[in-house]
């Protein structure tokens, strides 16, 4: 596929002819890829295109023309993080702008966890001038080298004529196919150089824009669709196990519509919460490892289940010859080839868009008047529901992480944007607040990076200023982005910002409690002697409250939520509250232990799981 | 499923800054280890093939295929050994040779197909073109007749007999 760059019609770019430097022409085409909102630090590699923001954004204001917001993190980490949260809310392109050597290489651990869970990010990189790479110079990192490992694709532009060419084709990798996080190291000489602005044209991507057509094209035809229908008949207890792939590829919706259609309950992933409304009856919430009594006993208990934009992950499978043990048959609809048979084998799938596909059977069982009557299935999900519900002790003196949540969710029903670090309250979060639309939840679900929840917070809410967003926190994944509590008040971001304080690492120490015979190995941290309502005060929020009794919980927690402009709770929690049910690392579903507050349905049986098999 | 065999991996790959690196990354991530690897121009000046092999499960190898897949610089990937294919190594080895030992060595050498480059017994030097067991087994034959000095392998080069190819279209 060979774009012409010389043909300029009358659709030409306004700019194409002129002679730009290649910081502007980044900058350019940042805003012809729709880019409303920059997130990054400034440094010496990365001057160019720092100053080139500052020009364009004059000029737009002298224009009355749409400025591009350049945001500053503490850390360039939480810089990634911004342009996640962003990208996670928004479903566009997140980007951030940083320097080279340490600026990119604090960059790593946000493009990792883009690229786990399949966010589409653009990061652009400083870099030392072509002739000074690989000479150990004043802040160079080989950032192609380690960036090729972590991201979708990393780009080393050493070439200027290709500069304009390359951003745009960064933008159409990130968002196409299976979305993921692009680097460009952009070299100090390189973004001075002045060259001639195309206004259009592209890198040639033979193999993969053909991949990305193939998969355009994929059709599920009427042989596959009949296939699916001769196991959904055979089917007396049909089950939808739904992921983050629902979100990415837009089909909520089709989603939707395909599970009332044909009456089939559904259970998500942490990644997938969001995709059903959770409070509708067809909702089984989350399975996995935290996953809900009732969605866990709903895999254990189908006969078919059909998996949609998921992938079997250790958090969901971690015992996969016994995952989802009664199902006869396993069907899956993915994006991506190299996830089908990769844990669990499969005996229907489909490699293509979720969205066509889910109204390719639709209208394949419309025609063909399927239907089945599941109500025996249905009310067994219905009852497990009631009979084994999420709950904890209401009655403890203690406040409890869960009754703070309870009590949040209440005011904001199910429509607030709810970002979180890692660790219990993440769970506790995912467990406990209600999702009716996608886009809302956003964590750091394959990487588990704590310190997520703030900065993803922050850039969610530059994506959608008029929505309520909230970040629950943990005290030990709050510290890794602690910076970032200034960066809320710089830009007077009405982000509320909740701590779920048990002044420790609350996910080891329930690891350690379980598995390590109660040795609290470095995850006590009760002698701290931080005050982060004193910490929040210093960087300017003028509501920050601790909140330490019981009877004031749905007082406080409403003047929070209500609280115009930058909140900070913190709320001292029981420190012994644990995240169940829980299934041990590697067990199957059967070994489920559900505390003492969730009904069993077994006698739990805690065992100690394989030395591999930890974290 | 779970018998390791060798199998033979070729790559077009575009000419970017550490394409080799992520593709070969792919196999080192899964603690694969790859026994040989030829890179080289193809007729497009932009692309380049890569010839790899590795020993492994065949639901592994597959899965690493499909991987590879995903690289946005491979242009297309097969596993040749899943189907008909020729196999070819080139190898370059250096010997030192008593006098005696000439006749028989290019007699050896002219057996197994092979040529002589130069025939200075202190560096005695052989090319020979066959499959990766072929060579090996000349390589020990030779080590009977002199001291080796050095030996240098291409690697495995594959192609799919028939029609078929790799390019995209």
């Amino acid at each position: 596929m060979k774009e012409s760059y010389a043909t300029l019609d009358s659709t030409a770019h306004p700019l194409a002819g002129q002679t730009l430097t290649g910081a502007s022409i980044i900058v350019q085409v940042l805003a012809d890829e729709g880019v409303q909102t920059v997130f990054g630090y400034s440094g010496g590699a990365i001057l160019p295109t720092y100053d080139a923001i500052f020009v364009y954004n004059q000029t737009q204001s002298q224009g009355g023309g749409q400025r591009m917001p350049l945001v500053v993190p503490a850390n360039e980490q939480a810089a990634g993080f911004m342009a996640a949260g962003y990208a996670r809310a928004s479903g566009k392109v997140g980007v951030c702008i940083v320097t080279s050597g340490p600026g990119a290489t604090n960059t790593v651990t946000p493009v990792r966890d883009c690229m786990a869970d399949s966010i589409p990010i653009v990061v652009v990189c400083g870099q030392v001038g072509t002739s000074a790479i690989g000479s150990d110079a004043f802040q160079e990192a080989p950032v192609a080298a380690i960036m090729g490992s972590v991201a979708k694709h990393v780009f080393l532009v050493t070439d200027p004529t290709k500069l304009e060419a390359t951003v745009r084709t960064a933008f159409e990798i990130a968002r196409t196919g299976r979305p993921g996080p692009v680097v460009i190291d952009v070299p100090k000489d390189v973004q001075n150089w002045q060259g001639v602005f195309q206004g259009s044209g592209r890198l040639p991507m033979a193999g993969y824009r053909q991949r990305m057509n193939r998969l355009a094209r994929s059709v599920l035809g009427e042989a596959q669709a009949t296939q699916f229908f001769d196991l959904l008949a055979q089917s007396e207890r049909p089950l939808i196990y739904a992921g983050g792939g629902v979100i990415n590829g837009g089909a909520t919706k089709a989603l939707r519509e395909f599970s009332r259609e044909f009456n089939i309950p559904i259970v998500t992933t942490l990644m997938g919460l969001g995709v059903d409304d959770t409070t509708h009856p067809l909702s089984m919430r989350m399975l996995g490892m935290h996953g809900a009594a009732f969605a866990n006993y709903a895999v254990d208990d189908c006969d078919f289940l059909i998996t949609l934009g998921a992938r079997f992950d250790d958090r969901v499978a971690g015992n996969p010859p016994k995952f989802a043990r009664h199902a006869k048959h396993i069907a899956q609809i993915d994006i991506d080839a190299s996830e089908i048979n990769k844990v669990k084998n499969v005996h229907w799938h489909h490699v293509g868009l979720l969205p066509e596909a889910l109204h390719a059977l639709i209208s394949h069982g419309r025609r063909t008047r399927f239907s089945r009557d599941w109500t025996p299935w249905l009310k067994h999900c219905a009852d497990m529901k009631a009979a084994h519900p999420m709950n904890y002790d209401r009655e403890s003196p203690l406040i409890q992480p869960y009754y703070v949540i309870e009590e949040i969710n209440r005011l904001t029903g199910g429509e607030a944007i709810i970002a979180t670090g890692v660790g219990q309250h993440q769970m506790w979060a995912a467990q406990y607040f209600d999702f009716k639309s996608p886009r809302l939840w956003l964590t750091s679900g394959s990487m588990g990076t704590m310190g997520f929840g703030l900065p993803a917070a922050i850039g969610a809410k530059f994506a959608h200023p008029e929505r309520l967003v909230i970040d629950i926190d943990g005290d030990g994944s709050i510290r890794m982005n602690l910076g970032e509590l200034e960066t809320v008040t710089t830009y007077d971001l009405a982000v509320k910002v909740v701590l779920l304080n048990n002044f420790g690492d609350g996910m080891v120490r329930q690891w350690q409690k379980l598995f390590y015979k109660g040795r609290m190995s470095a995850s006590d941290k009760s002698l701290h002697k931080k005050d982060f309502v004193k910490a929040a005060q210093a960087d300017g929020f003028r509501f920050a409250v601790r909140l330490d009794r019981k009877e004031d919980v749905p007082r406080v927690v409403k003047e929070f939520i209500e609280f115009p402009g930058p909140a900070f709770l913190e709320v001292v929690i029981d420190p012994d509250a644990g995240v169940y049910p829980m299934v041990g690392p590697g067990q199957a579903y059967d070994a489920m232990i559900t505390g003492d507050h969730i009904v069993s349905r077994t006698e739990p049986v805690v065992a100690e799981p394989g030395a591999s098999e930890m974290f | 499923m779970t018998t390791r065999k060798r199998h033979i991996i070729s790559i077009l790959l575009q000419n970017e800054v550490g394409a080799l690196t992520r593709v070969a990354g792919l196999f080192s991530t899964r603690g694969y280890n790859i026994e040989s690897l030829n890179v080289s121009a193809t007729d497009d000046p932009t692309v380049s093939r890569l010839t790899l092999v590795t020993t492994g499960t065949d639901a592994v190898v597959s899965q690493i295929v499909n991987q590879s897949l995903k690289l946005v610089d491979v242009v297309n990937v097969d596993d040749v050994t899943r189907d008909q294919h020729v196999e070819r190594e080139l190898l370059l080895l250096k010997l030192r040779l008593g006098t005696s030992q000439v006749g028989a060595v290019r007699a050896a050498v002219e057996r197994a197909g092979g040529r002589i480059l130069a025939d200075d017994v202190e560096s005695f030097l052989i090319e020979l073109t066959d499959s990766e067991s072929q060579i090996s087994r000349f390589i020990a034959h030779m080590a009977q007749f002199g001291e080796v000095l050095e030996v240098v392998r291409s690697g495995a080069l594959a192609v799919l007999r028939g029609t078929q190819t790799l390019h995209v279209t």
